[in-house]
């Protein structure tokens, strides 16, 4: 019961048009796997015969959910913690000195199920430099159905042993049933919204701390460039932006140069490229 | 004073998906749960006291049981497995199912050690949660007792 | 660098076990409180981490982590209870009687190693304990 090599194609295509997550050959599998529910859910008992209706029809909705079963939604608190202790030692700290109106704005870009986000407002939290400070973060991310759940803000015991050390659990949590909930004054600090990077950001506003982690690996090197180059344009000019640990911006869009930052690195906007975003 | 409710099967299901995510590595599919016999069968037992009064009880074969014990302990599927190892395996599964659903009731109680022994029937489907391991099927029946 | 894992489940013992070795611990055993003090005195090499159980029998691992504590001779020893009670009162009093980091079960195999990378417990590659 493998996928054809057709339905492959078929569904590579779509998905890289849809949100440029190249789709190797190999992950014939994980295709099949990730679509074999949605097969079931309209009938189908393969997934070739799913994608074979798919083609005659083009049900925009389900063309849409095949495109949100692919796009890995793998993630956890604090993810690889080095990029945390940077914003908590180094990055907030900074950033305290040259804001006189004591209000910072943070971008989860592909925030997936809130994770991230609720990661920055716990550290946000943890920075005396901050303190009191009125941050905004935004959250976004190309998937509904993760976003509905970073909204719930609820948490399985699996997902809350990952990452999260138990004090932190303990006092930015509350149980709710079997599951853990990220407590309201933490929630209140984050705003969730549907985007998709390869489309126009529109009116998000400015920031001083993006986070666009482990999502630009799924995109291919034209479409990568775009994206850096419009995150440029929705920085404050002395912002700061954070990658995931397989990503860098060399190569890729060098207007942005990489500083070490603890035991990780951030990157900004080269010194000479700022007078153009101002 | 007042009545706590004990959990229900929404609560006891949830958790064994994490369980089976986790210890087992495969999806807890809801399964319709049938009366009937064990021809070799396995029952776990695991009290919980306080707030709640009752016990869970896991059914399930002997066979799926020992597999359920090679994949925990990272042996081939098709391994036989010593009896010692495959009651201490399903017990265990009971205990963690147990814990996740005692921390979700209201108030306080205490969760006992599991209990494991033969079984030759199955308990009333009425108040069963029925889940799919590997194709067989393994029950959790929640029974509330008097204090 | 050494680890002991306390659990009266040989399964979960296991478990651990297996990921503990993985990640370069070298492990030892036992199935109770009162089996996990009688394997500490014997040992000339204390653990750098105790992953403990909470319901067991004989001397349950709250009652154990207040034993450790209680010895000044132990003090390095990293505690991490490893169990299924996951009410938020029982983690803070195993925080208040003297354990460092609480993993809940149900957990994933990650979970364990980055809590102890959290801990800083990371084992050297041919390191000595
Ligand atoms: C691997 S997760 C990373 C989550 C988080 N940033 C982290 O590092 O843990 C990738 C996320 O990117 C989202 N994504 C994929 N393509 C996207 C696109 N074109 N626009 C916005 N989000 C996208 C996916 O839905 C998924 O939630």
């Amino acid at each position: 019961m493998s996928i054809g090599a057709d339905a492959f194609g078929f569904v590579r295509d779509h998905v890289r048009a849809e949100s440029a997550i190249v789709l190797e050959t190999g992950k014939e599998y994980l295709v099949e796997s990730r679509l074999l529910p949605l097969a079931r859910q309209t009938g189908h008992d393969s997934v070739d015969t799913f994608v074979a209706e798919l083609r005659r029809t083009r049900n925009p909705a389900l063309m849409r959910q095949v495109v949100e079963a692919l796009t890995t939604n793998e993630t956890s608190f604090f993810r690889d913690s080095d990029p945390f202790v940077a914003l908590r030692q180094d990055v907030l700290p900074t950033l305290a000195k040259e804001r006189p109106g004591r209000s910072l704005r943070v971008w989860a870009a592909a925030c997936s199920s809130g994770q991230e986000p609720y990661s920055i407002a716990m550290t946000t939290r943890d920075t005396p430099e901050v303190a009191g400070w009125k941050i905004d973060i935004v959250a976004t991310d190309l998937s509904e159905e993760v976003l509905a759940k970073a909204r719930k803000g609820e948490y399985s015991q699996l997902e809350v042993n990952r990452g999260l050390p138990v004090t932190t659990l303990v006092k930015h949590f509350q149980r709710s049933g079997i599951n853990w909930r990220i407590n309201p004054d933490l929630a209140a600090m984050v705003q969730f919204r549907q985007l998709n990077l390869m489309r126009p950001f529109g009116p998000v506003g400015r920031f001083d701390v993006v986070f666009l982690r482990n999502v630009l690996i799924y995109f291919d090197l034209a479409t990568k460039r775009d994206i850096l180059r419009r995150v440029r344009q929705v920085m404050a000019p002395d912002g700061y932006l954070f990658l995931g640990a397989a990503e860098m911006t060399m190569g890729v869009d060098d207007a942005w140069e990489r500083v070490p930052a603890g035991r990780s690195s951030v990157y900004r906007i080269r010194e000479d490229q700022r007078s153009c975003v101002r | 004073m007042t009545i706590t409710t004990g959990p229900d099967t929404d609560l006891v299901q949830a958790a064994l998906e994490q369980v089976w995510e986790s210890m087992l590595y495969a999806v807890a599919e809801p399964v319709p749960s049938t009366a009937g016999a064990l021809a070799n069968g396995l029952e776990a037992t695991i009290t919980v006291s306080g707030a709640w009064n009752g016990e869970l009880r896991l059914f399930c074969d002997a066979g799926a049981a020992s597999q359920m014990a090679a994949t925990m302990l990272g042996a081939p599927a098709d391994e036989e497995m010593p009896e010692l190892d495959v009651h201490d395996a399903v017990g265990e599964i009971l205990n963690v199912v147990g814990g996740s659903v005692k921390g979700a009731l209201e108030g306080e109680s205490r969760l006992g050690l599991p209990q494991v022994r033969p079984a030759t029937s199955l308990p009333d489907p009425a108040d069963c949660v029925a889940v799919s391991w590997r194709g067989a099927p393994v029950y959790v029946q929640i029974v509330s007792l008097p204090a | 660098m050494r680890a002991l894992i306390v659990d009266d489940s040989r399964a979960m013992r296991r478990i651990v076990g297996r990921i503990l070795t993985e990640r370069g611990f070298e492990t030892a055993e036992a199935a109770d409180g009162q089996e996990a003090i009688a394997v500490l005195e014997s040992m000339d090499d204390l653990p750098a981490v105790a992953c403990i159980d909470w319901n067991m029998p004989v001397m349950d691992g709250l009652e154990l982590v207040t034993a450790i504590r209680a010895r000044p001779e132990w003090r390095d020893i990293t505690l991490m209870m490893v169990t299924t009670e996951s009410e938020q009162d029982r983690i803070v009093r195993a925080l208040a009687a003297g354990a460092h980091e609480y993993l809940i079960k149900p957990f994933t195999p990650d979970a364990l190693v980055e809590k102890l990378d959290l801990l800083g417990l990371v084992p050297t590659p041919g390191g000595v304990a």
